[in-house]
């Protein structure tokens, strides 16, 4: 089982490339841990001491809407790690996390954590790169959203033709993506709201009468004082064109 | 030399006195010299946007035409003395006048009758014109098309065209349409004023227009309820520059500024 886990913390993005004598140390200083279906794993508001790995099973990350209905923001699975923050700061979980099939997880304490980083110091440079990478990864992520956004708030649809499709997150990585295919499918189909809604408009049918036009073009056309008026305009535009 | 703009349609309600003052204001704003003739002063029309009272008003057009008084004995200096109201204020140091005018059907024929012809008739606007620098000598004609109309379209250069979007205005204006290219006016533009907001396809609505009357569409202004109301007697698009029915006159304006 610990060979398994050592496979799944090789592909995290937290600890892809460590050394492997590291990643050993890191599970042997951690906590196998069961947790049954409808298990809470971490708690929204609580202080957060812990990471978790996923070995196997799934959970889902949930919070409360405006009305106070679960809301689920995300479900993780095998090799996934949560509440990785809680390495960083002490700061309260964001959001709760509970299990919806029987999981078999890695639970790592910050103390241990922290103790091994100073047996350790090559894996501190590991985490600060790897943190740097997803953050810079997700601050073009927003940069670009923010461009899109502002483009399709203007009514500008272009950007959907050639916009990113992610269909499952597998990684954290891939979780940026995910939020921009969600956001994609979204303004898609406002689009379509918005195209449908545009057929519905009315569409005047413009209807002249053609021979009440020439009719009343010559009622007014035939006076003598329309023919001098014509006259003189020609003449007056001769005049202005040679000005 | 600057260019005679009349304003027409071919039926009464289009919004045409409140586009005639609108579009002056924002043609002044953008720094030309613009002199709007307003041929209606028995009925509150023009002067009132401007803020001019019409017990106040002494010598008319007609008069400067028949030479018996100076231009400046008729024209009344919106930027000068108009800057009593929000709106109005912001035309102040602008060089807009109003040139209250008493042309009406009668009378017209009366001068006509007189031997007061067409090219009596602009070479007594156009020295005016001359004398205050003019860009634009805008005219806010009567609807329908009687002879003082069709003289004010024999001497425009352009002539702008409102209509709302239904089939007696279309029916109209496209005998307005025959009748400026009879008399060879050299540029035609079309605005739909009053158009129920959403109610349109719009894109579609331009298409058939421009199609219909082979002559450009320079806007859809909406039904604007607050401009019907004209509780404030005061130049809708300065008052409320960000309102659509102001960006729709802004881009009519700036079509007419964009002809050679």
């Amino acid at each position: 089982m610990n060979q398994e886990i050592l496979d799944q913390l090789k592909e995290t993005f937290l600890f892809r490339g460590a050394p492997e004598q590291t990643l050993k140390a890191l599970i042997e200083n951690g906590a196998l841990r069961r947790f049954p279906a409808g298990t809470v794993l971490m708690r929204e508001g609580e202080e957060g001491s812990s990471l978790f790995l996923i070995h196997e099973g799934s959970v889902k990350i949930v919070t409360a809407d405006s009305k106070g209905d679960e809301l689920i923001i995300n479900t993780c699975g095998p090799g996934e790690i949560i509440g990785e923050m809680a390495l960083l700061d002490r700061a309260p979980r964001s959001a709760t996390v509970v299990a919806i099939a029987d999981v078999d997880a890695l639970e790592l304490q910050q103390d241990a954590f922290q103790e091994l980083l100073h047996q350790r110091p090559d894996l501190t440079m590991d985490l600060i790169r790897a943190f740097s990478s997803r953050l810079r990864f997700s601050t073009t992520y927003i940069q670009k959203a923010i461009e899109w956004t502002q483009s399709i708030a203007a009514g500008d649809y272009s950007v959907l033709e050639d916009g990113p499709v992610v269909s499952v997150a597998r990684t954290v990585e891939d979780k940026a993506g995910q939020l921009l295919s969600e956001f994609f499918k979204m303004a898609k189909n406002v689009k379509a709201r918005e195209d449908e809604l545009r057929e519905k408009l009315e569409k005047l049918s413009l209807e002249i009468d053609e021979a009440r036009r020439k009719q009343e073009f010559e009622e007014i056309t035939g006076s003598d004082f329309y023919a001098n008026l014509k006259a003189q305009a020609q003449a007056l535009r001769a005049k202005r064109r040679d000005q | 030399m600057g260019k005679i703009v009349s304003i027409h349609s071919f039926r009464g309600g289009t919004g045409k006195s409140n586009t005639t003052a609108n579009l002056a204001a924002q043609a002044a704003l953008a720094d030309k010299r613009v002199g709007v003739v307003d041929t209606d002063i028995q009925s509150p029309g023009i002067h009132v946007l401007f803020g001019l009272d019409e017990t106040k008003m002494g010598k008319t057009l007609n008069d400067f035409l028949h030479g018996k008084c100076s231009i400046a004995e008729v024209a009344y200096s919106v930027g000068e003395k108009a800057a009593d109201s929000p709106g109005r204020r912001k035309l102040a140091g602008k060089n807009l006048w109003l040139f209250p005018s008493s042309i009406r059907g009668r009378e017209i024929t009366q001068i006509l009758r007189e031997g007061y012809d067409v090219n009596r008739l602009n070479e007594g606007l156009q020295a005016m014109m001359r004398e205050l620098s003019l860009d634009y000598l805008l005219i806010d004609t009567h609807p329908g098309l009687n002879e003082e109309t069709l003289l004010s379209i024999a001497i425009s250069d352009i002539l702008i065209i409102i209509l709302r979007p239904d089939n007696q205005d279309f029916q109209g204006t496209a005998v307005t349409v025959d009748i400026a290219r009879s008399l060879d006016v050299p540029n035609l533009l079309l605005m739909v004023n009053k158009a129920v907001p959403g109610k349109y396809d719009y894109d579609d609505l331009k298409k058939q227009i421009e199609d219909t009357f082979k002559a450009p569409l320079a806007g859809i202004l909406p039904l604007n309820f607050e401009l019907a109301d004209n509780g404030s007697r005061d130049l809708f698009s300065l008052v409320r520059p960000e309102h659509e029915w102001s960006k729709g006159l802004r881009g009519v304006a700036e079509a007419i500024l964009a002809l050679k």
